[in-house]
């Protein structure tokens, strides 16, 4: 080694050091720059994050930009030589109009693609404005099949739609009552009526719980936003059913579940469908003793995911729950990606094109490979999930239990 | 202002609205124009009853969301033609401010008593559409059928599908004509006798009454002629965004838009809520985008911004930007003359 440094003539050093230099530049920045030299991939995200729909907004926009940064870590879009996603926030402050507002401004900035944007009105118009410049939009949670029933060649939702829900929701419960022996004889809902979610469950519940004798003796309906539940948590006191389903959004989901603790309401069991707070963790850890026991059909991950379970790590390492607009948000921006990378492109009908055939198996959720199917994936299914502990378990369907059932829940 | 220098001053406004598509072809900008527009008719119809006759409505959602639903279902359910529904829309919802005005007129509320009595006939609506679902969809709202058919498109009255032009200005210049038709109104509102006795109504009711103006009468016209240009801006939202809810129609943030874009612009003036529109819409569009580009992406930061300027204006130009306007105007003619 000494010989090798003393044989070495200056010129020799140099030439060698540059060459080295030259070499280690391009180890570090050369080729992957040459990789990178691909035009980023503008890719519009629009959540209400400010207005009555803040806390979901912002839950949704960290999943959204949780895939990008997954995929921007892993080497970008593949096919597009390593392109990275750029994401153009937009805000639509829980109003319609804005919404619509914020794709126009994204249609003049050039994206390939939409994911938004968490409600179903403002869907409603997103997807609208985005049709009329030809912008593929995937929608990530709005649950109302209007959205894709408008013949918008442009709109897929990856996620499952009201119908699928509510249908998947009287067979969960029927599955769940069967396997404790029927126990249920008599059911009261209690529904938001304001947005018209909440008023179609109880209609569709009340159909599909006839069949097997069991009896809706009332429904409760109340408006959205709603302060007190008292009158409504005497009201069934007095009725006293068997079970109740509740179907509300998170801040009155809460207040009305608390409501029926502090006023001793305790039927058999509580089942919701989409209950805004029934299976969140923010309200298992915020109140643990009003969540015990609650049944709920929801959007739910695959339990043994690993993808699923490291993005439950990483939305609780920022500070946030881990809920279904996390997810949702999270999956409609990995099935937009995926496209990218099969469409091999940035052109927005191409995009279109490969959402379209999309077969998408690699994701987080119980859906299987996707089939698209008038924008609609005709694989998503929710799940149903019981509070137990500090944890959430899937109780049905079988396939995907992590825990069994605890009904008739203990007085 | 002399009556020249108004005529003038409008036509250059209406001439720039008129022409703005040809200098602006950002979809945004135009977005931008259109949204501003909208809150500007909305913000007249308030005017005419608040801003002329001292009428303070807390509850003009009841109009926009009124004339939006008849818009909507005589469509849904009885497959009518826009053209037609429109008329049957801003008359309908003439009819509801009728009666509403007769309930509170012929009663002798006033102030806070009116502002009260529209708020709770808007809410009374809210609830009556949320919970009528047979006949309303009830929180589902409507979902009007998209045409995607370009030869369908002025038809359907719907421009988002149709030609390149229509496509991309079909629907600036449909509030363009709405803004102009309702504030002709307005303006052959305030040169009328009828505007004059409004205003004596809104100075002081009595002593106008002791003229021998039947005040009554005069604001049964006024809250009218205020519902039907609320109404058109009904269905102009209708037919861009084929969707209306009870949460959309006769939520608060309707009635909210209606009164700031006066109060901001100026009070029972002819040009107060369009310059109080283009004012609200354009600082929150600089705040958000200044924002921004300081502080990055903080939602919300744009909000409390535009707060802060809107406090700013109520606290230092009660008369509005429109007086701030006329002072200047007077000042720079002065100088002119000397």
């Amino acid at each position: 080694m000494k010989n090798k440094i003393k044989n070495t003539t200056r010129r020799s050093f140099i030439q060698g050091a540059t060459a080295g230099t030259a070499l280690a530049a391009a180890g570090i920045s050369g080729f992957p720059h040459v990789v990178r030299a691909a035009a980023p991939v503008k890719v519009g995200v629009i959540h209400p994050v400010t207005g009555w729909a803040q806390y979901s907004g912002s839950q949704c926009r960290f999943g959204a930009l949780a895939a990008i940064e997954e995929v921007n870590a892993s080497g970008g879009i593949k096919s597009l030589g390593g392109a990275a996603i750029d994401a153009m926030l937009g805000d639509a402050q829980s109003k319609a109009e804005v919404g619509a507002g914020e794709v126009e401004k994204m249609a003049d900035a050039g994206v390939s693609a939409i994911v938004g944007a968490y409600a179903s009105n403002i869907c409603l118009a997103t997807t609208q404005a985005a049709a009329k410049h030809g912008i593929p939009h995937a929608v990530d949670v709005g649950v109302s099949d209007k959205i894709v029933s408008r013949g918008l060649t442009n709109t897929f939702r990856f996620g499952p739609g009201f119908g699928a829900i509510t249908k998947a929701g009287v067979e969960g419960f029927l599955a769940v009552n069967k396997a404790a022996g029927n126990p249920t004889k008599t059911v009261a809902i209690v529904n938001e009526e304001t947005t018209g979610f909440g008023a179609g469950i109880a209609g569709i519940m009340t159909k599909g719980l006839a069949p097997a004798g069991i009896e809706v003796v009332e429904v409760l309906s109340h408006p959205t936003p709603n302060k007190d539940f008292r009158n409504i948590a005497l009201k069934l006191k007095e009725i006293d059913p068997d079970v109740l389903i509740p179907s509300h959004y998170y801040n009155e989901g809460v207040l009305f579940l608390r409501t029926l603790q502090r006023q001793k309401v305790q039927p058999k069991a509580i089942y919701s469908v989409l209950g805004g707070a029934s299976s969140q963790y923010r309200f298992v850890s915020e109140f643990p003793d009003a969540a015990q026991y609650v049944m709920d059909c929801n959007h739910w991950f695959d339990p043994r995911n690993a993808g699923a379970l490291a993005l439950q790590k990483k939305t609780n390492a920022a500070g946030l729950h881990y809920n279904y607009e996390v997810f949702l948000a999270y999956t409609a921006m990995m099935f937009t990606l995926d496209a990218i990378e099969r469409a091999g492109s940035a052109d927005r009908t191409a995009i279109t094109e490969a959402m379209t055939a999309s077969t998408w198996g690699g994701h987080i959720m119980p859906y299987g490979a996707t089939k698209m199917e008038n924008g609609q994936n005709t694989g998503a299914r929710p799940l149903v999930m019981q509070v137990q502990g500090s944890d959430i378990g899937v109780i049905n369907p079988s396939e995907y239990a992590t825990a069994e059932a605890i009904f008739p829940r203990p007085a | 202002m002399t009556k020249r220098e108004r005529i003038l001053g409008w036509a250059f406004i209406v001439c720039v609205l008129a022409l703005a598509p040809l200098f602006i072809t950002s979809n945004r900008w135009i977005d931008f124009l259109e949204l501003t527009l909208f809150v500007a008719v909305l913000g007249q119809g308030w005017n005419v009853l608040g801003g002329y006759g001292g009428q303070y409505s807390f509850g003009h959602a009841v109009f926009f969301g009124t004339g939006a639903y008849i818009q909507a279902l005589l469509q849904y359910k009885l497959g009518w033609s826009p053209w037609l529904t429109l008329w049957f829309a801003i008359s309908g919802t003439t009819a509801v401010a009728a009666m509403i005005g007769y309930l509170s007129f012929r009663y002798g509320l006033r102030g806070s008593y009116f502002a009260l009595i529209t708020l709770a006939f808007a809410e009374a609506f809210h609830v009556v559409s949320r919970s009528w679902s047979s006949f309303t969809e009830g929180g589902q709202g409507v979902q009007l059928t998209l045409n995607q058919d370009p030869a369908l498109a002025l038809a359907t009255f719907q421009f988002s599908f149709g030609g390149p032009f229509m496509k991309a200005y079909g629907f600036y210049y449909t509030i363009l004509a709405i803004l102009m038709i309702s504030y002709a109104a307005t303006w052959w509102m305030e040169h009328s006798r009828f505007g004059a006795q409004l205003v004596a109504v809104r100075e002081n009711e009595d002593a106008a009454e002791a003229l021998g103006v039947n005040a009554f009468l005069v604001k049964m016209r006024a809250i009218c002629l205020s519902a039907a240009i609320t109404a058109s801006g009904g269905v102009y939202y209708v037919q861009k965004f084929l969707f209306v809810e009870p949460g959309i129609a006769y939520g608060t943030a309707k009635s909210v838009e209606a009164l700031f874009a006066p109060i901001i612009g100026g009070l029972g003036t002819v040009l107060g809520p369009l310059i109080g529109s283009f004012f609200i819409h354009g600082v929150g569009e600089i705040a958000k985008e200044a924002i921004h580009g300081v502080f990055g992406d903080r939602p919300g930061v744009d909000l409390i911004l535009f707060g802060i300027i809107l406090v700013l204006i109520l606290a230092f130009a009660p008369r509005g930007l429109v007086g701030i306007l006329e002072r200047v105007w007077i000042r720079l003619k002065a100088r002119g003359d000397a």
